[in-house]
């Protein structure tokens, strides 16, 4: 294990300018809005920001000085040793609940920034748990080296992250997980669920549909919900479908422009949030994150890949379902829902909020939101309270 | 009338600048600096115009196309329209051997447009520009060239948008049309009862159930693309316009997996490449057209397409999706079916020769659509002796 901090090597940043200067643009049909992808006016505006005046430095010391980052070998069967970088930030006071946090994609570890602090106070309320936070980059994310050969799915993921919390001392753990790091966290709790994970917290559920359906019990939101997932196969999975099929045709394009690297994300960013407002540093460092990655852009397509080709399907039944506790935060502008009636597909819910505002980036876009559903679930009166023995978010 | 200007591609040394700048950037430079920007013998072998056409309720746009007429003076006109990822580009084999005259087979006059968005063609400005749109410009410009009445040839894209064009202006303007891509939905029994039984009662043949899996191996691991450009063809226009190395993967993808076994040289595909990197219109465009369809009333639902007039049909076995030879029927009037042992799915470059013969034997003296067009045959006018 060694400490880490990210130092991008000045010969990236020039190569990076240089491309930037190189930018060639294509044109946007007149008054389009979002509807053909991210509008001309913000792209162009987000390049120039990025090739004069977006302080790379700047907002690498700052990450450093927020986020005390390692890196670890981590072993994972048939595929060698990867080296794992992952934040991890112990809690101010107390015997914080071991809590690993997994990302998705286009997202990171970048993806902890506002909750590590909040999870990890001291000097907050002392009738909240406090928290002991591990948030990896996943293999061939961040600063995670990736894996070279195929065959990389949720199984791995799972082992690599699992075996990260071991490897710092947390036999028992709980997790937190969104997007791809909803999947996987079920696949920890599936394989490692009991004995070291303890309980698990997500904010997109996916599964089903069940064998038998009955549409006419659904209540309103659950219909949106599901019509919201209905669109999002209509006309938002593009990027899934190409990635889960040609990552490599479309890995060069990120790997070699920035721009259209950019471009991929942003569409993201803005579409999967509830309104949230970026600022234009903001989202550059977020992208920056996938320039600059250990692997290049191109890898972290794979996973769709794999998961793809593995049978493994997101949402798919096939499988045992876990049973230690599970939470659920409902955010508004999730990609969608599924009813109640399915939850039984996914595991054991013990927990669930609404909330009325936020949307896919949970934890970015509502961290207070994101961080009062773990203190309630996991708190005194909560019902995954002293989950890990020995260590339950209090002193002593 | 608008006017008819000579056109030579002729890509500006700034650009050509930027380019190699550009590549310089990427990992892997060597295998990109032989890139063939040698277009003098395009501009040889395709005579190549432009003009300003109209379309209804959008712009005018300004036409690029290729342009060449028999010896013969009664030949009869064809339109050639491509597709994605393709380009008039796709013309070049099949146009020495369509223009050739002769005592044994019909001589065509061929014109290949580049589409709106494609090669040295403008694109659209505004929204909604859909394969109507497309067919509009191709119809409006054999009409400017003084073709009132033409057959067409089409694959890929070229298939919908010469189906339009039979429907549409049929019969009076277009007298046949010919396709390697005849897609087609499977048949319903309330729609066409008699093919449908038929279709069930007659085994695949071999070639047909090798197709029905190739097409099911493109549907469950090809259509990324589909799917990308028909919904978000903005987000990832920004990489292809912007990464020479990003537009060359993306296309040649295409180039590899969708022909059979077709022996590439670098140079042929860079030569196809840059026509997209360098269009009129930036490679961003060109995939439009997939948004455009899908959010078009013929899109989104069953087209209401219905063309009568004769329709010639190639087949060929590495085409991206084999359609069972009872569907076919259902595409159109089909008056003539050829079966190849190979070919994929850009015909026209890939098979000139095959898809000449077709062409010429459909057109021809003992042809299912000989004389279709009244006065242009293809042959020799015989001078008959007033006795």
């Amino acid at each position: 294990m060694s400490s880490y901090k990210i130092d991008i090597p000045p010969t990236a940043l020039s190569t990076l300018k240089s491309r930037l200067e190189n930018a060639v643009f294509p044109d946007e049909l007149e008054d389009s809005g979002w509807a053909y992808g991210a509008p001309l006016a913000d792209i162009k505006r987000l390049v120039a920001r990025w090739r004069d005046g977006f302080d790379w430095r700047h907002e690498e010391q700052k990450l450093n000085a927020e986020l005390p980052q390692f890196t670890r070998d981590i072993e994972v069967d048939g595929f060698g040793t990867l080296n794992i970088h992952y934040v991890h930030k112990k809690s101010e006071r107390g015997l914080g609940i071991p809590l690993l946090f997994v990302h998705g994609w286009p997202g990171s570890f970048l993806e902890s920034r506002k909750i590590v602090p909040l999870l990890t106070a001291g000097s907050g309320d002392a009738r909240l748990p406090v928290f002991d936070v591990v948030a990896l980059s996943l293999p061939g994310f961040g600063f995670s080296e990736g894996p070279k050969k195929t065959g990389f799915s949720f199984t791995q993921y799972a082992e690599v992250s699992h075996k990260l919390m071991l490897a710092l001392g947390y036999t028992e753990y709980v997790t937190q997980g969104g997007d791809w790091g909803a999947s996987i966290t079920k696949e920890i709790a599936r394989r490692y669920g009991g004995e070291h994970s303890k309980a698990w917290h997500i904010n997109l559920i996916l599964a089903g549909p069940p064998a038998t359906q009955d549409p006419s019990s659904y209540t309103a939101i659950e219909k949106d919900g599901l019509a919201r997932f209905q669109e999002y196969k209509r006309s938002g999975n593009g990027y899934y479908r190409i990635q889960a099929t040609k990552p490599q045709t479309l890995g060069y394009s990120l790997a070699d422009s920035p721009v259209g690297l950019l471009a991929w994300i942003y569409e993201k960013l803005v579409i999967w949030t509830d309104a949230y407002p970026w600022t234009d540093d903001e989202v550059l460092t977020w992208v920056s994150i996938y320039w600059f990655s250990r692997a290049g852009p191109a890898a972290s397509l794979r996973i769709y890949y794999e998961v793809e080709h593995a049978g493994q399907e997101v949402g798919s039944t096939n499988f045992h379902i876990p049973t230690i506790p599970l939470g659920f935060s409902h955010f508004p502008k999730e990609l969608g829902r599924i009813p109640k009636s399915w939850y039984h597909l996914v595991g054991n819910v013990v927990f669930e909020v609404e909330h009325d505002s936020g949307g896919h980036f949970a934890a970015h876009e509502k961290p207070e939101l994101l961080v009062g559903d773990l203190q309630k679930m996991f708190g005194k009166s909560g019902p995954a309270f002293g989950v890990v023995l020995g260590r339950n978010g209090y002193d002593g | 009338m608008s006017v008819e200007l000579p056109f030579q591609i002729s890509i500006p040394d700034s650009k050509l600048d930027l380019l190699r700048q550009k590549l310089a950037l990427t990992e892997f430079p060597d295998e990109l600096e032989n890139t063939g920007w040698n277009y003098a013998k395009l501009n040889q072998d395709l005579p190549q115009f432009t003009k300003d056409i109209d379309v209804n309720g959008f712009e005018t746009l300004n036409i690029h196309y290729v342009h060449q007429k028999s010896s013969l003076a009664n030949a009869i006109p064809l339109l050639f329209v491509h597709g994605w990822p393709g380009s008039f580009i796709e013309v070049r084999k099949i146009l020495p051997l369509l223009v050739q005259s002769s005592p044994q087979f019909p001589a065509f006059h061929v014109v290949a447009l580049s589409l709106p968005g494609f090669g040295f063609s403008e694109g659209a400005h505004k929204p909604g520009f859909a394969p109507e749109q497309y067919a509009e410009v191709a119809h409006n410009l054999m009409l400017s060239l003084g073709y009132h009445e033409y057959v067409t040839q089409g694959g890929d894209w070229g298939y919908l948008i010469t189906r339009i064009i039979a429907h549409k202006y049929g019969g009076k303007h277009s007298k046949a049309w010919h396709t390697n891509f005849p897609l087609a939905t499977p048949l319903n029994f309330s729609v066409n009862p008699i093919l449908f039984l038929q279709h069930l009662f007659t085994p695949y043949t071999a070639a047909e159930k090798a197709g029905i899996e190739r097409s099911k191996r493109f549907e469950k691991e090809g259509q990324g693309y589909f799917h990308e450009q028909s919904t978000k063809p903005q987000t990832l226009g920004y990489s292809l316009a912007d990464s020479p190395v990003g537009l060359l993967a993306w296309i040649y993808e295409k180039l590899a997996t969708w022909t059979d076994s077709y022996p590439w040289t670098d140079d042929e595909v860079l030569t196809w490449v840059t026509i997209f990197y360098f269009s009129r219109a930036g490679p961003a465009a060109s995939i439009r057209i997939y948004y455009e369809f899908i959010h078009s009333a013929n899109g989104s639902q069953p087209s209401s397409f219905e063309p009568t007039i004769p329709l010639g049909v190639s087949h060929f076995p590495e085409e991206l999706r084999i359609t069972p030879r009872k569907f076919v029927h259902s595409v159109g009037n089909l008056v003539f079916q050829v079966e190849h042992s190979t070919g994929g799915h850009f015909a026209a470059y890939e098979c000139p020769d095959e898809l000449v013969d077709d062409l010429r034997e459909m057109f021809g003296k003992q042809g299912p659509a000989f004389g279709v067009v009244p006065g242009k045959n293809g042959y020799e006018q015989r001078i008959r002796a007033n006795l």
